[in-house]
């Protein structure tokens, strides 16, 4: 697969702050790439390094295996943090500007504006939208001119739940008609329903890397007791129905293996001749591993 | 080019700030044309009209209408500074604009606005001067008009400085203030306490204003009169001072270009969050 967005070691720190340090990132075409990780965790530092806002101290990084330069980022569509517009030009002149930097004509801006629902306001001011608006505003200049990659970092930042819910539309159908998405979230749960392939960042560093599937894997995990949980703990452990095998408070947490059930545990432990009195089934949240993963070291 | 000029144009020509100072730029210019020869009637034996003849009225309004060039300069400040506050620097660069191109965008409207300015004065010049000139000879129109090219050099000059305050400070109001401080109060401060050494006429703002100096007014009025003898100069302490003329461009020339250059470094670093 082509290769859209390389980094190499790239660092930088402000003042005495370490923004990132030593980031490492291949994005090929197509992918779905969130960079997921809490507040302060570098991910806005490196998008804006990579669409030049701000200088890198070191490494380097590649746009479509190339040096960056600037006319690079006229094929691809940029939310970096809170959009900004003049405040004074009214919405359909303000992505004139767009159009203009990026050399397109001006028909576009019709659908974008469409798309972001705010078709109605094109002749208001920027000045004069709401935050959720501007937000908005701001995914329809990304999708000015039909982009093949995508840079959005936190879309959904000040938008009521149906606005959220209509941004990860929109962004879903990017990733459908193959285009490639790098976005950047601190909410699992939208990296988890947008990508296929993740970054997990804390304190600028790479955590984690790998694709949505296996690194945020919903174990079924269950909570187990008998007469005898030391000897159900041996014969599960030799056995191919779990991972792991945990004593908490007193009773058995299992991880399954994929696929799984808890009867079939049951049905195990009743072969051996124990009989069960204590069973719960109890999902590992997505969440409270993201934050095991981040809690890390 | 064209791009990066009309990109600017819309952003400008929406700016409400932008031309209410531009239209305090033309109405100052205008008041040329109204004003001074209203109160040449109150005026009985010097008049000021003599002042609107071909070939003085170059250099006469070339001196008055200098000044003016710092509104053009706080222009310049104001909208630099505006992108900044208004975050459109970063705007611009997430889709496609290089640094330098910001920078460049900048500059070729700093060209506009002095060519800008120099027509009008030079439109503003003819015209006085074919209203109030009795003979009228193409020789004499034209003499002094090299002044224009001077006025050029200057309001370049001056524009040019106030985007460095601007990229430098990036705060609207005290880069105004920093600009004004500097042509009002420090330049005119450091005149006076550098009155004895040479380096004083080496000051930005000064060898600035000293492109377009104060006319010889006196000389003027004497060939009105046509005293014979001739007021000694020298004995009013108003001899011509300063740099040689070519010193003097070429050193404006230097500080522009040192302006720029300064621009550009600051530009190629800044953060544009």
């Amino acid at each position: 697969m082509k290769e859209i967005l390389s980094t190499q070691g790239l660092s930088k720190s402000y003042k005495n702050i370490i923004a990132i340090r030593n980031l490492d990132l291949q994005i090929s075409e197509g992918e779905a790439y969130g960079i997921l990780g809490p507040n302060g965790s570098g991910k806005t530092t490196t998008l804006s390094i990579v669409t030049g806002i701000i200088r890198q101290d070191n490494g380097f990084f590649k746009w479509f295996g190339k040096e960056p330069e600037a006319s690079q980022r006229r094929s691809i569509g940029s939310l970096i943090e809170t959009p900004h517009f003049y405040p004074y030009l009214n919405l359909e002149k303000n992505l004139r500007i767009i159009c203009d930097i990026k050399g397109m004509p001006y028909g576009d801006i019709g659908r974008v504006l469409e798309t972001a629902q705010l078709a109605e306001r094109k002749r208001s001011r920027f000045s004069t939208l709401s935050l959720g608006m501007k937000q908005r505003l701001g995914i329809a200049a990304a999708l000015l001119g039909d982009p093949r990659v995508l840079v959005l970092d936190e879309p959904t930042n000040g938008l009521d739940p149906e606005g959220i819910a209509e941004v990860r539309e929109v962004v879903l159908q990017q990733v459908h008609q193959g285009k490639t998405l790098i976005l950047a979230s601190h909410i699992l749960s939208e990296v988890e329903k947008i990508c296929n392939h993740v970054a997990i960042l804390k304190n600028g560093e790479l955590l984690a890397n790998g694709p949505v599937k296996e690194l945020l894997a919903e174990d079924e995990i269950i909570e187990i007791s008998c007469d005898n949980n030391e000897e159900l703990g041996q014969k599960l452990k030799g056995s191919p129905l779990v991972k792991e095998v945990e004593t908490e408070n007193g009773v058995l947490v299992l991880t399954l293996n994929e696929k799984v059930t808890a009867a079939e545990v049951n049905t195990f432990a009743f072969a051996n001749k124990l009989v069960v009195h204590h069973m719960l089934s109890r999902k590992r949240s997505l969440e409270s591993q993201f934050l095991e993963l981040v809690k890390e070291e | 080019m064209r791009r990066l000029l009309h990109i600017e144009q819309v952003k400008l020509l929406n700016y409400n700030p932008f031309r209410i100072t531009l239209g305090i730029y033309f109405l100052a210019f205008s008041l040329g044309l109204i004003i001074y020869p209203a109160v040449d009637k109150e005026i009985p034996v010097i008049s000021l009209s003599d002042l609107f003849r071909f070939p003085d009225v170059w250099l006469f309004l070339t001196w008055v209408t200098e000044p003016y060039n710092m509104l053009l300069a706080l222009i310049i400040i104001m909208i630099t500074t505006k992108e900044f506050n208004n975050h459109t620097f970063k705007t611009q660069i997430i889709f496609g604009l290089s640094r330098t191109e910001l920078l460049l965008q900048k500059l070729l409207l700093v060209v506009v606005l002095s060519l800008f300015a120099t027509l009008l004065l030079g439109a503003t010049s003819l015209t006085l001067g074919l209203i109030y000139s009795y003979k009228l000879t193409f020789k004499i129109a034209m003499e002094n008009t090299w002044i224009l090219g001077r006025y050029l050099v200057s309001s370049f000059a001056y524009m040019s400085m106030g985007l460095l305050v601007a990229l430098l400070i990036k705060n609207t109001a005290l880069s105004l203030l920093t600009f004004l401080a500097m042509r009002v109060f420090v330049d005119p401060v450091l005149f006076l306490i550098l009155r004895k050494q040479e380096v004083r006429w080496y000051l930005p703002m000064r060898a600035t204003t000293q492109l377009t100096p104060v006319p010889d007014l006196i000389g003027i009025f004497e060939r009105k009169m046509n005293s014979a003898e001739s007021i000694d100069e020298s004995a009013l302490d108003i001899l011509p001072e300063g740099l040689p003329a070519w010193l003097n461009i070429l050193l404006v020339l230097l500080y522009t270009s040192l302006a720029i250059w300064l621009s550009y470094r600051l530009m190629q670093r800044r953060r544009f969050t």
